[in-house]
């Protein structure tokens, strides 16, 4: 897992700060953006492994930054990982490569982590 | 005054403003068209969806690469899958069944804008073949006891983007509303041994009020207790319970017939969101829980509902709906319409 480097994004900060925690505690490099705006600017200036995305979001939602990083560099997994499971009803979720409900713990996230990064 | 009408299939009510009804201009429901910009169901995006289980394709061509006219995907994050096996559990007065099932998604045609009123015949005809080959495919699990084909087209219909697709999702149960219908097509049966659906079109076409189009094979008409303005219902002609049995010239004639009812919807209602579905019978696995001899009493159907009104209150607790437009004035205007 030594060298992987992850950009989450979550409007909420605190939870951002938490989700860094617990993946650098499994090894990752992990950056944060608390919007779609800043997350397009962070996957345009560095090179990351994977995304984990949000999609409630204000201003630009999840689903249209998914749109916007896709279209940048499609070839970079994204985690739509978000507290709503309807959005997967939206296909354009499909341009993420997996879809994890948000939960109390991040067992299912660190997993769908390793999975995607085939680890 | 309005009235109430019953539909003879379901016993079903529907309350219908026989005065002056809403007009066609009455209504605005044009579809906010999504962007073709990074659709997943567009020619080369074939990354972003599941590997094809089916596809009509050019010669020469692999699979999961450019070069189709329709492409069908498993749903990329399912309600239902068919992994695993199917457990079904009695909880004191509650019950519960494994999310087992089956989701597929037909990705129409290439071309993210294009409407069924705007294809050609030869297209609707290979959609139509694809609908059952799918349907034929999933119904061979006996796990599976209904195979539920669905359209929606634009976002108050539920969809999520403009490229025009068909879902199919097959559930591991008959739904209820399926189940009402068998029923009610039973009982009509055993009291005039005839087919409801048969009786139905006979009365459309002797009367005509509430026909749309008609061809050879195929029928299409505002029904009688019609729940939503410019609701239709397109009916092969013959007596047939399973859309499955559909053969080469009654997919040309349901091609034809579908194509006109669309364009004249669209001329009457300028590019309405609606969905469509398929009534057909159930998996021959689940026939034990239905009267016997379906085949004889149950006729496949397609519905189409133009996303005109909302559903209230009133239709939630009651299960009656209110429509503004009588399917005689709908079908006025449908017949009229320039196309």
């Amino acid at each position: 897992m030594a060298g992987y480097k992850l950009l989450v994004v979550d409007d909420e900060k605190n939870k951002g700060l938490l989700y860094e925690q617990e993946l650098e505690d499994e090894g990752y490099e992990v950056d944060i953006a608390i919007s779609g705006v800043e997350a397009l600017e962070k996957f345009k200036m560095n090179s990351y492994d994977l995304v984990i995305l949000d999609i409630g979001m204000p201003e630009m939602d999840g689903l249209e930054t998914l749109g916007r990083l896709v279209a940048i560099d499609n070839s970079i997994p994204v985690i739509i990982y978000t507290a709503f499971p309807s959005f997967k009803e939206n296909f354009m979720s499909w341009a993420a490569e997996a879809y994890v409900v948000k939960s109390m713990d991040l067992g299912e996230l660190k997993l769908k982590i390793k999975e995607v990064l085939g680890e | 005054m309005s009235e109430l009408r019953k539909d003879p299939v379901t016993g079903r009510w529907v309350v219908i403003a026989t005065e002056r009804g809403k007009r066609p201009t009455d209504y605005a429901s044009s579809e906010q068209r999504s962007e073709s910009a990074n659709c997943p169901f567009c020619e080369g995006s074939e990354h972003m969806t599941p590997p094809e289980v089916y596809a009509v394709r050019d010669q020469n061509t692999l699979p999961d690469t450019k070069g189709w006219n329709i492409r069908v995907v498993t749903n990329k994050f399912p309600a239902l899958r068919p992994e695993g096996t199917l457990t079904h559990e009695r909880r004191g007065i509650f019950e519960r069944l494994d999310g087992i099932g089956a989701h597929e998604v037909i990705i129409e045609t290439t071309g993210h804008f294009d409407y069924i009123q705007d294809r050609t015949n030869e297209s609707l005809i290979r959609l139509i073949d694809t609908y059952r080959l799918r349907l034929e495919a999933l119904m061979r699990d006996d796990r599976l006891m209904y195979a539920q084909l669905f359209k929606n087209k634009g976002e108050l219909a539920g969809a999520s983007l403009s490229h025009p697709h068909t879902q199919i999702i097959a559930t591991p149960v008959v739904p209820k509303s399926v189940g009402d219908a068998l029923n009610g097509s039973h009982s009509y049966f055993e009291a005039e041994k005839r087919c409801v659906f048969c009786d139905i079109i006979g009365e459309e076409r002797k009367s005509g009020a509430r026909i749309v189009y008609e061809n050879d094979s195929f029928i299409s008409f505002c029904p009688y207790a019609s729940r939503f303005p410019f609701e239709m219902w397109l009916a092969p002609k013959r007596h047939k319970s399973n859309f499955i049995s559909i053969d080469s010239a009654e997919t040309a004639a349901l091609a034809d017939c579908l194509k006109i009812t669309m364009k004249k919807l669209m001329a009457s209602l300028g590019d309405p969101q609606y969905n469509i579905v398929l009534h057909t019978v159930p998996n021959a696995a689940a026939a034990g829980e239905f009267p016997v001899g379906m085949d004889d009493y149950y006729h496949y159907h397609f519905e189409i509902f133009p996303k005109l009104t909302k559903i209230a209150g009133f239709e939630w607790g009651t299960g009656i709906h209110i429509n503004p437009t009588p399917p005689e004035d709908a079908a006025k205007f449908l017949q009229n319409a320039e196309i």
